[in-house]
């Protein structure tokens, strides 16, 4: 006791940053090294595809994976699947990201918004939520490709919408609870703005309900995107968009299974590596949970 | 500067309670502060104390003005700060700070020690990074904490500790009056102490008003100058601490030193405890407050409210009676008999010839 009781140095080491926090988990570290790469695919795409994506060559078509010189096989059009599976890559993550962004950014903010003046736009915002909600994701992507035109843009802005109200809600609930701790009382005691006082102090304590709903939502996104390509109001054809490369290969799927499943396949691994990484990146930014 | 540092009078908060979903009506008003007043000058302590729920952390929010008050005024050095909003009201924040209750809810978590503590000043824009780097090293020492605590973060502390970082904060803007809502309710009664003796130590220094509000009794003995005794929203008797221990006047204040635990077995039994619980504050009884469980209520208490009286200079009293009550027949000197007394000197006595 008297040991320690004079010393001025801290006594245990420091901590180790977010980064080496997060690589210490296994399963962490791979989901961290698997969405570098499949960014890197994707912005890379057009180093790395072996071909033009849009190259057809008929007398390739429905070739299985393990052809010459086509590894994963050719779509039902003889385009290489590499290829089309790298640029749609680049199409699906540019979608989900900006959508999640997008909506996930507005909807945040409606909640802190609904959570911090309870008593005057609490009331107002949640009911416009609900109405947000009870659209479902297609028909409003039908609204917007009627106005904007079908396209990726519509989709994005359709995705984000829908984003929107389930955003607002979750994190309104959990800004609620933050709300009633002594911390926000005495933040408010000591006279900063309101603004501060919601970026600083009542926002970092949502965090982790915003990355564990965001990344979920990523997922769901990608998929969305692909039933509203599979409808015809996102990615045209022939944009190789790894939804819209799903749906057109379903019409193969007795003859040449691999056009429909190798994406679905890419589509699954995405979605699971940055569900992962979104639940391990929550605990990294956790100060509760550094050890 | 003359006057009172701090001049509330007749404050009081209502919350309407509403009933119905969509078309909500007003069926009735909680009370939980009504017409409250007292002043606590520069240096001073004045503890407020009271079983729960009879308003002592809203009327401490209401000085803050964390809550918006319904009627009355609160004077800070002779200016309604009621009246005051926006940049003039966080201004204003500066010179009064609060120190919670609960130090694990008062701390927000994803900030280090060092950034709560400097965020009161780079709100109000005192000094720059590098003096506030060192005011936050000075403070801690003024805490009984050290420099490099400012790393971490609060979920590394005890209770004890996270206090002290509750009161650095507090007083990292160098404010006249620190609200103290219970800050040692929460905590171990060893700490307890050691917050205390901070608390007071911190006052003699910085010269700080306390509005410490409490409902440990043998705390507010240690260090209050002036104790207010509040029931159901009101203020019910008011005196010097020393008066107000030897010579309580309210049957209620009675009944609230009669219930300190004593250390002499003796005594057991000698005290009855008060009966009944605390009205509601939404329904309060018409009179005075307390005639549902004051042992010596008469009719005039049912329907007629006794106003403060004073008694002697600095004593109010609100009780009609307080003339003719008996005596209070309440030993707060030591509270050891003759017989133990005389136990414990024997006893160290031999503690001496042993030594010796």
């Amino acid at each position: 006791m008297s040991a320690t009781a004079e010393t001025n140095e801290p006594i245990a080491p420091p901590r180790p940053g977010i980064l080496a926090r997060l690589l210490r988990e296994p399963a962490a570290a791979f989901s961290l090294v698997l969405v570098v790469l499949i960014i890197a695919a994707a912005v890379l795409a057009p180093w790395l595809a072996p071909t033009d994506p849009y190259d057809n060559d008929l007398s390739k078509a429905m070739q299985p994976p393990g052809s010459e010189g086509l590894p994963l096989g050719a779509d039902a059009q003889g385009r290489d699947m590499v290829t089309r599976l790298l640029y749609g890559l680049r199409v699906s993550l540019m979608m989900g990201l900006a959508a999640v962004a997008l909506g996930g950014s507005f909807g945040a903010l409606l909640g802190f918004l609904a959570a911090f003046y309870e008593r005057w736009l609490g009331g107002p915002i949640m009911r416009l939520v609900d109405m947000l909600l009870s659209f479902p994701a297609i028909l409003v992507g039908l609204a917007i490709a009627a106005i904007f035109g079908p396209g990726i843009f519509s989709v994005v802005l359709a995705l984000s919408v829908a984003t929107v109200p389930l955003m607002a809600r979750i994190v309104r609930g959990s800004a609620l609870v933050v709300m009633r701790l002594d911390f926000i009382e005495a933040a408010r005691a000591t006279g900063m703005t309101d603004a501060r006082l919601i970026w600083r102090h009542l926002a970092p304590n949502c965090l982790s309900a915003i990355f564990v709903f965001a990344t979920l939502r990523f997922g769901q996104v990608i998929l969305l995107g692909s039933a509203l390509s599979f409808l015809g109001l996102g990615a045209q054809p022939p944009t190789p968009e790894l939804g819209a490369m799903a749906s057109e290969g379903r019409n193969f799927l007795f003859f040449a299974p691999h056009i429909a499943v190798v994406p679905c396949i890419l589509i699954f691994i995405v979605v699971l590596a940055f569900n992962v990484l979104g639940d391990a990146l929550r605990d990294a930014l956790d100060p509760r949970l550094r050890v | 500067m003359s006057g009172p540092l701090l001049e509330v009078t007749g404050l009081a908060k209502h919350y309407p309670v509403r009933k119905g979903l969509i078309l909500a009506k007003q069926v009735g008003t909680v009370r939980a502060v009504d017409g409250v007043s007292f002043s606590l000058d520069r240096g001073e302590t004045l503890a407020l104390v009271g079983e729960s729920g009879c308003g002592k952390s809203t009327t401490a929010r209401l000085v803050l003005r964390l809550i918006e008050p319904s009627a009355g005024a609160i004077r800070f050095e002779g200016k309604d700060v009621t009246r005051v909003s926006g940049a003039a009201m966080r201004a204003m924040r500066r010179r009064m700070q609060i120190v919670f209750q609960d130090p694990y809810a008062s701390l927000n978590p994803r900030l280090t020690v060092a950034e709560t503590i400097a965020e009161p000043m780079q709100v109000h824009g005192i000094g720059n990074a590098a003096s506030r780097r060192a005011r936050v090293a000075e403070l801690l020492s003024l805490v009984g904490l050290r420099a490099f605590h400012a790393e971490r973060y609060p979920h590394e502390f005890s209770g004890g500790q996270r206090q002290r970082i509750g009161i650095a904060r507090a007083l990292s803007v160098q404010p006249d009056l620190v609200v103290c809502d219970e800050p040692v309710s929460a905590l171990d009664v060893s700490i307890q102490a050691q917050v205390v003796n901070l608390l007071k130590d911190l006052q003699r220094r910085l010269g700080l008003s306390y509005l410490f509000i409490a409902h440990d009794l043998a705390v507010v003995k240690h260090v209050a100058d002036r104790v207010a005794v509040m029931y159901l929203g009101q203020i019910v008797e008011t005196g010097p601490k020393r008066d107000l221990f030897a010579a309580p006047r309210h049957p209620y204040t009675r009944a609230l030193l009669a219930a300190i635990p004593h250390p002499d077995p003796q005594r057991r039994g000698q005290v009855k405890p008060l009966g009944g619980d605390v009205p509601s504050p939404m329904n309060p009884p018409p009179g005075c407050r307390f005639h549902t469980r004051c042992p010596f209520a008469q009719e005039r208490c049912r329907t007629e409210a006794p106003a403060l009286r004073t008694l002697a200079p600095g004593h109010d009293v609100a009780c009609h009676f307080t003339e003719t009550l008996p005596p209070a027949g309440l030993d707060f000197s030591g509270g050891l008999s003759d017989v133990a007394a005389r136990r414990l000197a024997l006893y160290a006595d031999a503690k001496a010839r042993n030594a010796a």
